[in-house]
């Protein structure tokens, strides 16, 4: 029998495997994306109506523009994303872990991190595309108002938003490789980011002593920016503060999670754990 | 002149950490448990022979293997791979194995055989037009053509198995790890698996096969060599043909024999 042509793997190849893998198997679940659509016609409704409650011109609404419906769905959109970010590595892990395809992916010549970015890169793209619908359906059909959007403040929040989510997620992949669940992460990035990250509502509207902890939550920063970049018309020099916060926690949350997953590896070899669950 | 070693282990030794509940790890919180499963363990395996590794449950068969296949990273000692050493170049020793892992739950369940070959095969650098060639070959040679299409799912354990083999043959790696390959499956579907190991992968192919397995029988017509491991140590290590001169029962008399003798002076 003749040997393979084999060729040192390419990391887009490898990538394009990954989303070759999870779209085929996505699509043999058929109606997975008709409840996703669904979910979103829903949840866009529901704010739509609950806006109406929210009197135009609220004060703590002026800085993103006064519309509560806008706040909302911007807030929602995002934030999902943002938890797909920070969730997604785990999650992948995790479900590596109880599926069994753990052990067979790492003795491939794979690099670990590939294989947990590949592994999750179709749930991240599937979710952009999830976010962008949310925001399209709040356009077309519920009235969201967008203001002068400033494209060098969505591109620069993005991207540094991004990278400190999937910092987040690299942390929280690391503790779910050690300890398989319990992610603390995710409670004090997903639980509390809900409440005190202003997603459906103004951390203005927060008493003074508990809104100290908003200030220490990316999430915050990340829809501050984004909301003012594009409700409110906001000038690059209006959400700078935004971008220096997350470029400020990336310096911080990137590395430290790139340690946090060599020494995760390590200890899960050691103890002979890394495909336990 | 005996065949060079590709699979060396010298003194290796492997402890994990025995799990504690909440009470203890209180009681004690700096007391640290381990359970030993490789033992100092010595081993060496030639190119092209296959090799039997025989022992009871818990012995270190698993471990050795895992080790191997930088799964698992030892304690003490050293293990090398083709001449990698599996905890300073685990990339290269990685490489150089071709690990089945048998555990059916190691594939993508909806995805065909074929699909879930076109993805690992992906990951072991196959592309374009020389991935779907070395996978219809692999599929051929493993008897899977005609349900090359069909959802890994509606698989028999025996297929099952056979895509594994497939799988870690992607690579085309000189040196294979197979843990306990007939495990579950039917005696004739166990036959198929041994004639495939013995009389195509190691046979026609070459390749040098590493084996752990449970049952004697299977090691005596398969293996060249054959190694007794217990509580982490090899205990016993002989050609196949004079451990099998005596037939069956002398072969079962010295495995129990070396077993026994650990279990006295461990």
């Amino acid at each position: 029998m003749s040997g393979p042509a084999r060729q040192s793997v390419s990391g887009a190849a490898v990538m394009a495997a990954f989303l070759r893998r999870d779209l085929r198997e996505a699509l043999t679940y058929k109606f997975s994306f008709v409840s996703s659509v669904t979910g979103i016609l829903l949840s866009s409704a529901t704010f739509y109506f609950v806006a109406k409650l929210v009197p135009a011109g609220t004060p703590s609404l002026g800085p993103f523009g006064g519309d509560y419906f806008s706040f909302a769905v911007v807030g929602v959109a995002f934030a999902g994303l943002l938890g797909m970010f920070q969730e997604g590595l785990a999650a992948v892990v995790r479900s590596a872990q109880l599926s069994g395809t753990l052990e067979a992916l790492l003795v491939t010549p794979v690099p670990v991190p590939v294989i947990l970015f590949g592994s999750s890169l179709y749930s991240l793209l599937f979710q952009v595309v999830r976010t962008a619908l949310h925001l399209g359906v709040a356009l077309a059909f519920f009235g969201l108002a967008l203001g002068r959007v400033n494209a060098a403040g969505v591109l620069a929040v993005g991207v540094l938003t991004v990278l400190c989510f999937l910092s987040v997620g690299v942390l929280s992949a690391s503790f779910i490789l050690v300890y398989k669940t319990g992610n603390p992460f995710s409670w004090i990035m997903g639980t509390a980011s809900g409440l005190l990250g202003g997603v459906v509502f103004p951390i203005a509207l927060l008493p003074p002593w508990i809104r100290w902890i908003s200030s220490l939550l990316p999430v915050t920063y990340a829809l501050d920016g984004m909301r003012k970049s594009l409700l409110a018309s906001a000038s690059f020099a209006d959400v700078l503060p935004d971008v220096a916060a997350l470029a400020a926690f990336d310096a911080l949350l990137l590395p430290a999670s790139l340690v946090a997953f060599r020494l995760a590896l390590r200890k899960a070899k050691k103890d002979g754990t890394l495909a336990h669950y | 002149m005996s065949a060079p070693s590709v699979l060396v282990a010298e003194g290796l030794v492997k402890r994990y950490p025995v799990f504690r509940g909440f009470r203890d790890l209180i009681l004690h919180p700096l007391e640290r448990r381990t359970v030993t499963a490789l033992d100092g363990l010595d081993l060496e395996v030639g190119r092209g022979r296959v090799f039997c590794l025989l022992g009871p449950n818990g012995a270190g068969k698993t471990t050795l293997i895992k080790v191997l296949a930088t799964l698992v990273l030892p304690d003490g000692g050293r293990a090398s791979v083709a001449g990698h050493d599996v905890a300073l170049e685990p990339g290269p020793a990685r490489n150089a194995v071709g690990y089945a892992v048998s555990d059916e739950r190691s594939f993508y369940w909806r995805l065909s055989g074929r699909q879930n070959l076109e993805f690992f095969g992906a990951l072991y650098g196959l592309g374009g037009p020389a991935r779907g060639r070395r996978i219809d070959e692999l599929l051929r040679l493993a008897g899977l053509e005609e349900a090359a299409d069909l959802r890994f799912n509606g698989y028999s354990t025996g297929m099952r198995q056979m895509l594994a083999f497939a799988r870690a043959l992607l690579a085309d790696a000189a040196i294979l790890l197979v843990d306990e390959p007939t495990r579950s499956l039917d005696p004739q579907a166990a036959d198929r698996v041994r004639a495939f190991l013995r009389g195509e992968l190691a046979g026609r192919q070459g390749k040098t096969i590493l084996w752990a397995t449970h049952d004697l029988g299977e090691a005596a017509d398969c293996a060249d060599d054959i190694a007794v491991i217990s509580r982490g140590r090899i205990r016993l290590r002989s050609p196949a043909a004079s451990l099998a001169a005596g037939g069956r029962a002398s072969l079962r008399q010295a495995y129990e024999q070396a077993v026994g003798e650990s279990e006295e002076k461990p």
